[in-house]
């Protein structure tokens, strides 16, 4: 019998983690940080995302394959945001 | 290698089961692949029936046969049906389907009902968008531009545009199907750099089809969202951005462009060695060009928008980055011209077919290079000559690439010899009718006749009677392959397995192949395009 | 005794090796695809978020944190017991893999109701776009984006959740029928990783939605 990938301890720090995450960025969000709130906001979530897919979605634990799978998703997700963005900037600056 | 196994095979996949049933219910790639077939086949004669509406209309300066509303739709409906139901599927979802697995020494794609559930999603697609046209038609141009398709357009373009988007999810699972076979069905000892070229060819189109895709279902989505609950994302009245919507949009349909001519570069990948009779030179860079293309090809969306308000930074980088893009292209037209330097080239219907695609391509990859310039772009954008460059890539390059892939496996998919020189003939026939009716049109547009019109100013008229008369040529062209072909599927002579004396595995299985592909699952000792080892093989066999 | 897997495979495929990696690997490519998918939205959210400061955090300011914090902790308390429904299929317990898929349905139906009570709760202040749409103060038609996307990324999020259901019901009934063990499970696993992608999605959707504007305006 294949022994599990993660163990139940791993799932429930990572499931600790998150709440803890989430009580965090909720707090945070009540002060004022100026355009520091987007970066802290959003920051967090991406920390969270990576705590699911590394331990429950055993990102971690999988082959080369799977990773540049995912990273492939994020860069061209990235890739479709800034190129579109810098459009936006640069016609500030016209 | 195993050789071709001599043994009579008693039950190939064309009789292995009989009946409607067993096609519409089939799991067999190769099957799904023919299915494809006669979709993409059906969908290109009605596409190319608007098309010749368009042209016969263009007789005459005036217009003498529709109005402009008709017009609108004719090219709009012209487009989209020639796009997404036949340029984006034609080659990787038929001779994709079909030769893949047979390339790789598999059985059958990694997910053979995904498979077949994309061949109905498709055709629900197809019918959705059909029905948009019965019901009336759609005028905005097979671009949905914002804010005209959402605020103004009385057309159906909510239909339309909802069977774009369920066309998407058949071109999604195509997609990620072949890139699992890819990575986990290869036959033992077929490594990354064993692979024939088709094989990378169409990885790299997966790859654009499941990244790109999503993105145009989500633009689209958002289309008809905002017609049908009258709110504005790309509503400038509502503070929306309309050139959101362009960039979202050729996010995918730059790359589309990719999906579309790549798969025809696998084909002439297999063409070029096979009838020069010399491995590929420069296999490597073959093979990563194509990956470079799915890559790059992400980055120079922005090259459709130089007239359209975007900022004049952008369009420098997109400028720059366009020009980028044409290398590995070109490496790949280097690539085939050596091959065939010095080699023993012989002159069958598929490889006129493959050297009318080098030409054409080239022909509008260079003009490309012009569009991309963003100072001859402006002066030439939306005219003739835009038209002419997209028809030089996707109707000189894949349309000759599907045609001359179709010439090339016909042997393996039906077991039968088409008649060689009417196939010639009708190559030739296409050739000269493309140039006839396309390349007008680059004089057109430098002259400033400006696209989807359904009148022209009358010093246009000498130049537009050519081109329809072109098109009326490449007609005949297209019709002439319809009919013998499928003429000799029952009368044509057998073909035995290996009539091009080709090295590839699916040409060392039984013409047509067997349910399963192979006797047995073959075990790949030596690489792509080695015509010394199979002399060898045979001479010893 | 014969190998219980191989009744299991398919006839595409040599080994059950390459089976469940095929499938996993499949799922990856999916999840990708959904990531573009969803990646459509986000943008439209950053370009109007950069467009419209003040008006997505008028926007903002009708968010009801409380509900949202609850929500996000609701869904990822699914995750962690879809995880454990995982975690029971890889050790072949078939009973306890029933009681985390039953878990994760019913936070999953927590979720989605306390979803569908905050849209009530726009619909009934005018927040709802399009003709439901009633904003008195400055710039409507900007405040009016920012719920327009609001509605069309939870939303898109929710039929997320309710196909997810649907595959949670699948792999339940599957599962009474004796289908999984500890050799074949790999139904179950891809469950979960689509549930934990649509849980990822939720997690920057409460970023951006709820927690972003959250400190320019009263409670
Ligand atoms: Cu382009």
């Amino acid at each position: 019998m294949a022994q599990p990938a993660v163990s139940r301890k791993t799932y429930a720090y990572t499931f600790g983690g998150l709440l803890a995450l989430t009580a965090l960025t909720t707090l945070l969000g009540f002060i004022d940080m100026g355009p520091m709130n987007v970066v802290v906001a959003v920051g967090i979530a991406a920390v969270k995302a990576s705590l699911i897919a590394a331990f429950f979605m055993h990102a971690l634990y999988e082959g080369k394959l799977v990773r540049v799978a995912l990273a492939g998703g994020v860069i061209w997700f990235l890739i479709l945001v800034s190129l579109t963005i810098t459009d936006y900037i640069g016609r500030r600056w016209s | 290698m195993t050789p071709a196994v001599e043994v009579p095979v008693e039950r190939n996949y064309l009789d292995a089961e009989t009946g409607i049933k067993s096609w519409l219910l089939t799991l067999d790639h190769k099957r799904i692949g023919l299915l494809y077939v006669a979709s993409v086949t059906v969908l290109f004669f009605i596409g190319g029936f608007f098309a010749l509406l368009m042209r016969l209309q263009l007789l005459e300066p005036y217009g003498w046969l529709v109005g402009p509303q008709i017009y609108n739709k004719l090219f709009t409906m012209h487009g989209i049906i020639m796009v997404w139901f036949f340029l984006i599927p034609s080659i990787p979802n038929t001779l994709g389907n079909f030769f893949i697995p047979m390339m790789i020494g598999a059985k059958d794609v990694a997910f053979p009902k995904l498979n077949l559930l994309s061949w109905y999603i498709f055709n629900l697609a197809a019918f959705v968008a059909l029905y948009s046209m019965i019901r009336g038609g759609v005028d905005t141009g097979w671009t949905f531009y914002t804010p005209f398709s959402t605020g103004f357009s009385t057309t159906y373009v909510s239909t339309a545009a909802l069977g774009v988007f369920i066309s998407g999810f058949s071109s999604i699972l195509t997609g990620l199907n072949f890139i699992v076979t890819i990575h986990r069905m290869r036959a033992p000892g077929l490594t990354w750099f064993r692979l024939p070229l088709f094989i990378w060819s169409h990885y790299a189109t997966s790859i654009i089809l499941v990244l790109a895709t999503p993105v145009l279902a989500i633009t689209l989505l958002m289309v008809m969202v905002e017609r049908i609950f009258r709110v504005g994302i790309y509503d400038p009245a509502l503070g929306g951005d309309p050139v959101l919507f362009q960039h979202m949009f050729w996010f995918y349909s730059h790359p589309a462009v990719y999906i579309m001519v790549l798969p025809a570069m696998a084909v002439i990948s297999e063409l070029v060695p096979t009838f020069s009779r010399k491995p590929l030179f420069g296999y490597k860079f073959v093979a990563f060009a194509s990956i470079a293309i799915a890559a790059i090809g992400f980055l120079v969306w922005g090259h459709h928008m130089f007239v359209a308000g975007q900022s004049m930074y952008s369009a420098l980088a997109f400028s720059f980055l366009s020009y980028l893009v044409a290398v590995p292209s070109a490496i790949k037209v280097f690539n085939w011209s050596a091959t065939m330097y010095k080699g023993s080239i012989s002159w069958d219907t598929p490889m006129l077919y493959a050297i009318g695609f080098i030409g054409l391509f080239t022909v509008g990859g260079m003009t490309g290079l012009f569009l991309a310039a963003l100072g001859i772009d402006v002066h030439v954008t939306d005219t003739y000559f835009v038209i002419a460059h997209f028809h030089y890539i996707m109707v000189g390059g894949t349309v000759m690439g599907y045609l001359g892939g179709m010439h090339y496996f016909w042997p393996k998919i039906t077991g039968k010899l088409y008649w060689e020189p009417l196939a010639k003939l009708s190559a030739l026939i296409v050739f000269l009718g493309f140039n006839l009716t396309f390349f007008p049109q680059f004089i057109l547009g430098y002259m400033g006749m400006p696209r989807r019109y359904a009148a022209y100013a009358p010093e246009f008229h000498m130049l537009n009677v050519l081109s329809t008369a072109g098109a009326s040529i490449l007609g005949v062209g297209y019709v002439l392959p319809l009919l013998y072909l499928t003429w000799s599927w029952r009368y044509g002579k057998p073909a035995g397995p290996n009539p091009w004396r080709a090295t590839g595995l699916e040409w060392q299985t039984p013409s047509p192949p067997p349910r399963e592909n192979f006797e047995e699952t073959p075990v790949v000792t030596r690489g792509p395009y080695d015509f010394g080892g199979l002399r060898e093989e045979l001479r010893l066999g | 005794m014969a190998d219980p897997t191989a009744l299991l495979l398919r006839e595409q495929y040599n080994n059950p090796v390459q089976q469940r990696e095929s499938s996993t690997f499949g799922m990856w490519i999916f999840i990708m695809t959904e990531v573009m998918l969803f990646g459509g939205l986000f943008l439209a959210f950053t370009v109007y978020r950069m467009k419209f400061p003040e008006s997505f955090i008028v926007g903002s300011g009708d968010m009801s944190i409380t509900l949202g914090a609850i929500n996000t902790a609701v869904l990822i308390g699914s995750s962690f017991t879809m995880a454990l429904a995982v975690f029971s299929a890889e050790t072949g317990n078939r009973r306890m893999l029933s009681i985390f898929l039953l878990a994760t349905m019913f936070l999953g139906l927590v979720f989605l109701g306390i979803k569908f009570t905050e849209y009530y709760q726009h619909y009934q202040e005018h927040r709802a776009p399009g003709i439901w749409f009633d904003y008195r103060g400055p710039n409507p038609g900007q405040v009016e984006m920012f719920f327009l996307l609001y509605f069309l990324m939870t939303g898109l999020h929710a039929v997320h959740m309710f196909v997810g259901e649907g595959i949670l019901t699948a792999m339940l009934i599957r599962n009474r029928a004796g289908s999984f063990s500890a050799e074949y499970h790999t139904p179950v696993e891809l469950t979960g990783l689509y549930w934990h992608f649509v849980d990822i999605i939720w997690v920057f959707l409460f970023a951006i939605f709820y927690v972003e504007g959250l400190h320019l305006h009263k409670l």
